[in-house]
């Protein structure tokens, strides 16, 4: 690939944030809630109802740990880029410049590492309650 | 270079009679035909009006179907209808209004209204949605047309195996082919419209002043890329079993009915939310415009709107808690469908805030708007309720689930619709529609609603299962039921008043003024009554809402001071722009009107059709035909050399006419099809391993598998051909034409011999796919993975009649790039059904 | 621009009031009633649900209310902070807290159990469109068979083993407990405890086909120790009067191919155990009531009450034998 194709395919996906990284914290989300739906399901189908939970909520517990580590270093590297727009001094981001539009998305993604967040945990509850796989 | 400059200073702006030469060509390029070629159309402002009053038409007839439960309902032990034809019309009643009426709205007003919203003129693919359109409409009136000979499918609109694969007649089929047939235009139409949010925005539209409408449309867009395709698998397995008898859902012969009801509901769920956004968004756009201030919380919507296009993904077996999953299960997804109550919460209370913020005008859209909110924020806390496992083990199936979805797609979906519709139709038409009968239509729609569907709540509390065609008149249901069915006549005649409204002669109708609603998007830019090139210029965007913050923008809008504001050439144009920051990157030119989608879109539906009845020369034939004529229009209609290389388009700037690969609109569109493709195939991996889990021994030890020899020699031989195809676009970048189609031809070769060694892999071994579901799952993923390589070979030979014909040059190269991107997800195919069928066996 | 609009199930609907008394009086006009409990679960759930209603009540005329003030411009100078509150108040933190709360609440409800062999199993087999019940108490060495009536006793947990024959059906009681899907291959396990005797009515729950609406059955709930006598009764061959005319046009017209009765024919079991119907409450699976006369209209012409039915009609029988037959079986107890 030539070096003026590289540029052209760079200013296409944007530098800084861009689009699949403010998917990034939703990703982990759904990563997490298919390894622990996943893992009880053949789990439960392959051990019978009888079966104790115990090893499920090893893996739903690990899984979240590393979800919820990987969410924070995500976290932390947005907060450093993150700001107030730079033309109305909030999170309106309503300016037209890159360096704004590279705010807001990192602003996005700083919001939906908290809300992937939340979903991470309420997906955990289930392994705090339940003990069998009836 | 002297006419750019003169465009830089703009001076021929300021004469009227160069606007007005201007404006003749842009009419005679943008014409459209009349007489019988009008229906030759490709714009989006034809297709998009024609899908609306389509959809509107199966919503009318599956809303009659709708009167006909509630008449048969009114009373117990009614015998208005028999128990076969009740079942034939609650089955089409939910599957029009879900799959002909819900989502393709979606779609006809994102066609419609998208352009203007992003200031431009066209859709990247104006063929497309016109062919999604045909699809649309032929299918639409296959599925519909069946009740009339008795033929209808009655399985339910979920079509549960084995009920449906052990009914006869071919009621199952006609669902399955299609709807099969409509997804094809879902898909083609999401194509259409995430490229069109993401590469044709106008300049200066960076991502963060895309308007709201556009963000909604993109995460739609791409939630019906992962939401659709397990559907389309399971479409697949479920039509090889009723057709071939391939056991997967028939679990005497190793199938499990469950298999389906997941492929189906990974679909379904996502479906309702890919339902209820975009009609959201268009009170997202409503909203600002009636409250007189921007939207207070952007940034907010795009999250929530992110956030539950993800969390949908996560809640498909909240429709299966009552089918005995494991308790644990059950919990993650009980979990997620509470979790995505956070980010709705999140939009209604933005709409809030900036109610609260502004001055609000009262407006018949805005009643619309007001009724959608208190009807959804109810069915979203019966949601809420349902999430509950516990709970919906006893409403699950009960008539609580018939309100409740009622209330979410009535509050989600058609209130905001109609305040849409309201909304846009003196854009789209140039007449303002009657405030008098908007106000009497939305009271008898609203009120009707409620009458008919609160009751339901408690009608489902006190045991009224759902899908029942009577019920005993000693149980305390017959006056609840009574009562609903009143509301729904209710409804029936506030629906027939709006209908009346936006369908009457518009003689003495008020003429709508330029932007009638005085909002501040850059839409109500057009002139009214609306011009069939649409926007005047391609506007330089520097704000969300261009019409409130800038006083000299209708005015240079006018004078056609942006981009293309001229049709030099006689061709229809629009602007191709970066993704992110909205740079411009082309000046396109899109298709005129043409016979050649919906010729397309007639052989196509051959191939259901005759599927349907299992007439296998003519579906063959039909195919044939299909290939033909997709053939035909690649090669006459795209890759176009243009007559230079750029050209001015105002503003002082010059754009390319030729581009290929990842800047380019087909390189994305290829990219975001074989997503889709992708998904689909995983849906089928998901089968394998679905039956791995549910047996003790998977495969099973008394069948013999394909083996491992002949799956690695075809995946070595595909991959040769990926290589190959990968290194013919680079040797033709770099001009060396042998090379080049030496290497194609050989990746042809490559290509077919691996189909033969996929194929031998369980031909050789003798698997009869109707004798358990192991050989009948493997043979799915030969025949997918073989169709798709046979697909990839007709591209590869494509590529190289192009390059004989001087089509494919090393300048004009966008077929290889787009050929390569297929190899590339062609590639993943390969392994993984590979190494699924053949490695697999090896470990388990 | 936007009247009251009535709470969201509350109400509205002339049975409420009742349902509403039911609850607290224990008795209901609904045999088939999710609000007038007669189990353990279906108490829980119903107490679940009235919370959750009027949780969900305060919350819409809140959300509502707001909206419509603002509309209105009630809201006077609203700051600039306002609408952040109300987001991240109203939209985040809010539903966060209560959803979280209410999502810990409903997994406590899970089925959480493990089998017990000392407890009473009945096996239910669906088919279309009827049930076949299996009765198999820990002490007892002969399964008890019989259709389309099921038995139990008061505070006493009983575990269903559900099956199906042909197609998905769903087995639910709605006084005693939630549904639970029968799945062709597959076996579920429902555990549920009556808590009140009376006689109640359960429904197919999951769309089975023509006559899915006519799948039925009565429930009668016993204190335990008559639960046990009626158990004991059904081990034992009904009373089959042996020069009853019925009997003998029972057997020439071919029923017993399909129909099972104990002590007379073992050979059919295509169709319900008919072996004490004399005894049970419906016929036809909970659609109509047990009466000679009922017995052979069924007879007569099953497909006008059950559309669809697999047994063939016996109209070309004269109505003097069918008569016969009808008395014959209403005799079987």
């Amino acid at each position: 690939m030539t070096n003026h194709l590289q540029k052209e395919v760079k200013r296409e996906t944007g530098e800084g944030t861009d689009l699949w990284r403010v998917i990034l914290a939703p990703t982990i989300w759904a990563v997490h809630f298919l390894v622990c739906y996943v893992g009880a399901a053949i789990y439960c189908e392959k051990a019978g109802r009888m079966a104790d939970l115990l090893p499920v909520r090893l893996i739903v517990g690990t899984a979240t740990f590393i979800a919820l580590a990987g969410l924070a270093a995500v976290f932390i590297s947005l907060w450093k880029v993150r700001g107030l727009s730079s033309v109305n001094d909030d999170y309106n981001y309503a300016g037209n410049t890159p360096e704004e539009r590279h705010r807001f998305l990192s602003h996005v993604a700083l919001m939906l590492c908290v809300l992937s967040g939340v979903a991470i945990l309420y997906a955990a509850f289930p392994a705090l309650v339940l003990e069998v796989c009836r | 270079m002297k006419n750019e400059m003169a465009h830089r200073h703009g001076p021929d702006q300021d004469d009227p009679r160069i606007r007005a030469a201007q404006e003749a060509r842009l009419s005679k390029a943008w014409e459209t035909h009349g007489g019988w070629r009008y229906w030759s159309s490709v714009n989006n402002s034809e297709v998009g009006i024609w899908y609306i009053v389509t959809a509107f038409g199966f919503m009318l007839f599956a809303g009659v179907l709708g009167l006909l439960i509630r008449t048969q309902l009114a009373v117990p032990d009614n015998e208005f209808l028999s128990a076969e034809t009740y079942n034939q019309v609650f089955t089409l009643h939910g599957t029009a209004m879900m799959f002909l009426f819900a989502v393709p709205i979606f779609e006809a007003v994102a066609i419609l209204i998208l352009p203007a919203l992003l200031g431009t003129r066209d859709l990247p693919f104006p063929r497309l949605s016109a062919f999604g359109y045909w699809c649309f409409l032929i299918g639409g009136i296959f599925v519909c047309g069946s009740i009339f000979f008795n033929a209808a499918p009655s399985g339910g609109w979920f079509m549960y195996p084995p009920l449906t694969t052990k009914q006869g007649g071919i009621g199952a089929d006609i669902w399955l082919l299609g709807l099969s047939f409509i997804e094809v235009a879902s898909i083609a139409a999401a194509v259409e419209l995430i490229v069109g949010v993401l590469k044709c925005r106008p300049p200066g539209m960076h991502i963060n002043l895309t308007p709201l409408y556009g963000w909604y449309v993109l995460i739609v867009g791409g939630m019906i890329l992962f939401a659709f395709p397990p559907l389309i698998a399971g479409d697949f397995l479920f039509e090889m079993e009723r057709a071939f008898d391939w056991p997967f859902f028939d679990p005497e012969r190793g199938g499990d009915p469950l298999l389906w009801q997941h492929l189906f509901w990974i679909f379904g769920h996502p479906e309702v939310y890919i339902i209820f956004l975009p009609s959201i968004a268009l009170l997202a756009m409503i909203v600002p415009t009636f409250a007189g201030r921007p939207i207070a919380g952007y940034s907010w919507i795009v999250l929530s709107a992110l956030g539950t296009g993800f969390l949908s993904f996560g809640l498909w077996v909240h429709h299966m808690f009552a089918t005995g999953l494991p308790s644990i299960s059950l919990g993650f997804f009980s979990a997620a469908s509470e979790a995505v109550a956070i980010p709705t919460g999140i939009q209604i209370f933005v709409f809030i805030a900036t109610l609260m913020l502004g001055k609000v005008v009262r407006s018949v859209p805005m009643l619309f708007a007001l009724g959608a909110l208190a009807i959804f924020v109810a069915g979203g806390l019966t949601g809420v309720m349902v999430a509950v496992a516990p709970f919906d083990f006893q409403a699950h199936d009960s008539y609580f689930i018939v309100a409740h979805l009622h209330y979410t797609l009535f509050g989600g979906m058609l209130f905001p619709l109609v305040a849409g519709i309201y909304y846009y139709y003196p854009l789209m038409t140039g007449y303002m529609m009657s405030r008098r009968l908007g106000v009497w239509a939305f009271w008898l729609m609203f009120a009707g609603f409620n009458i008919c569907f609160l009751p339901m709540h408690l009608t489902g509390m006190l045991g009224m299962p759902r899908r029942v065609f009577t019920y005993p008149e000693d149980l305390g249901w017959n006056t609840l039921n009574l009562v609903s069915t009143i509301g729904a006549f209710v409804f029936a005649a506030g629906f027939l008043v709006f209908v009346f409204d936006a369908l009457r002669p518009k003689s003495h109708a008020e003429k709508a003024s330029r932007n009638p609603w005085k909002a501040g998007t850059v839409e109500w830019a057009l002139e009214l009554p609306p011009r069939s090139w649409g926007a005047r210029t391609i506007p330089h965007i520097e704000s969300r809402y261009p019409a409130w913050d800038d006083h000299s923008f209708m005015r240079r809008y006018d004078e056609g001071r942006f981009y293309l504001p001229d049709a030099e050439e006689g061709r229809r144009e629009a602007l191709v722009t970066s993704v992110l920051d909205a740079q411009p990157v082309q000046c396109m030119r899109v298709a005129g009107p043409t016979w050649i989608t919906l010729a397309t879109a007639l052989c196509l539906a051959g191939v259901f059709i005759f599927a349907t009845y299992h007439w296998w020369t003519a579906t063959f034939i039909s195919g044939l035909l299909t290939l033909c004529s997709i053939v035909y229009w690649l090669w006459t209609g795209t890759g176009e050399h243009p007559e230079k290389d750029e050209k001015a388009i105002g503003m002082g700037m010059t754009a390319q006419l030729y581009i290929s690969g990842p800047r380019a609109t087909g390189w994305w569109a290829m990219f975001i099809t074989m997503t889709g493709d992708l998904t689909a195939f995983l849906g089928l991996i998901f089968g394998y391993f679905f039956f791995w889990t549910v047996h003790d021994q998977f495969p099973p030890p008394d069948i013999d598998g394909p083996g491992w020899t002949w799956p690695l020699a075809a995946g070595l031989l595909l991959c040769g051909s990926w290589v190959l195809t990968y290194g013919a676009r680079l040797w033709n970048a770099r001009g060396d034409m042998l090379l080049f189609r030496m290497a194609l031809l050989a990746a042809v070769l490559l290509a077919l011999a691996g189909i033969g060694a996929l194929v031998m892999g369980p031909l050789a071994h003798r698997m009869d796919p109707t004798a358990h579901a192991y050989p009948a799952i493997v043979w799915a993923l030969v025949l997918w993975t073989g169709a798709h390589a046979a697909a990839g070979v007709i591209m590869q030979l494509y590529c190289l009649a192009a390059s004989f014909a001087g089509r494919l040059t090393p300048k004009y190269d966008t077929d290889i790039w787009n050929v390569a991107l297929y190899w590339h997800f062609m590639a993943f195919t390969v392994f993984a059904t590979t190494l699924v069928i053949g490695g697999f066996p090896l470990v388990s | 621009m936007h009247d009251t609009k009535p709470e969201i199930t509350i109400s509205f609907g002339p049975c409420l009031p009742i349902a509403a008394m039911g609850l607290l009086l224990s008795g209901c006009v609904g045999r088939q009633s999710a609000l007038a409990p007669a189990g353990h679960d279906a108490e829980q759930i119903s107490n679940l649900f009235w919370v959750m209603t009027a949780g969900a009540s305060i919350i819409w005329a809140l959300v509502l209310g707001t909206a419509l003030a603002a509309t209105l411009g009630l809201f006077k100078n609203p700051t600039r902070l306002t609408p952040n509150i109300l987001i991240v108040g109203g939209g985040v933190v809010f539903p966060t807290v209560i959803l979280g709360i209410l999502l810990i609440f409903g997994l406590r409800l899970l089925p959480n159990w493990q089998s017990e062999p000392d407890r009473l199993q009945i096996h239910v087999h669906g088919e279309q469109w009827w049930w076949r019940v299996v009765y198999r108490a820990p002490d007892q060495i002969e399964p008890v068979i019989s259709a389309n009536e099921i038995h139990l006793p008061a505070g006493q947990a009983v575990e269903f083993v559900l099956t199906s024959a042909d197609v998905i059906h769903s087995f639910w009681i709605p006084s005693i407990g939630g549904k639970l899907d029968m799945i062709p291959g597959r076996t579920t396990r429902l555990l549920l405890e009556a808590t009140r005797p009376g006689v109640y009515r359960g429904v197919c729950a999951e769309y089975c086909g023509t006559s899915h609406a006519k799948m039925a059955f009565a429930v009668v709930v016993h204190e335990p120790k008559d639960f046990n006598a009626w158990l004991e009764d059904r081990t034992s061959d009904p009373n089959i009067g042996t020069d009853d005319p019925g009997r003998k046009i029972f057997l020439s017209s071919g029923c017993a191919a399909c129909h099972r009765i104990r002590g007379l024919t073992e050979i059919g079991s295509v169709g319900p155990d008919l072996s004490h119907i004399g005894s049970r409450r419906t016929i036809g699976a909970g659609i109509a009531e047990n009466t000679p006369k009922n017995l052979a209209r069924w007879i007569t012409d099953p497909a006008h009450m059950k559309p669809a039915v697999q047994m063939p009609a016996y109209r070309a029988l004269p109505p003097e034998d069918i008569a016969a037959i009808a008395r014959f079986l209403s005799n079987l107890n």
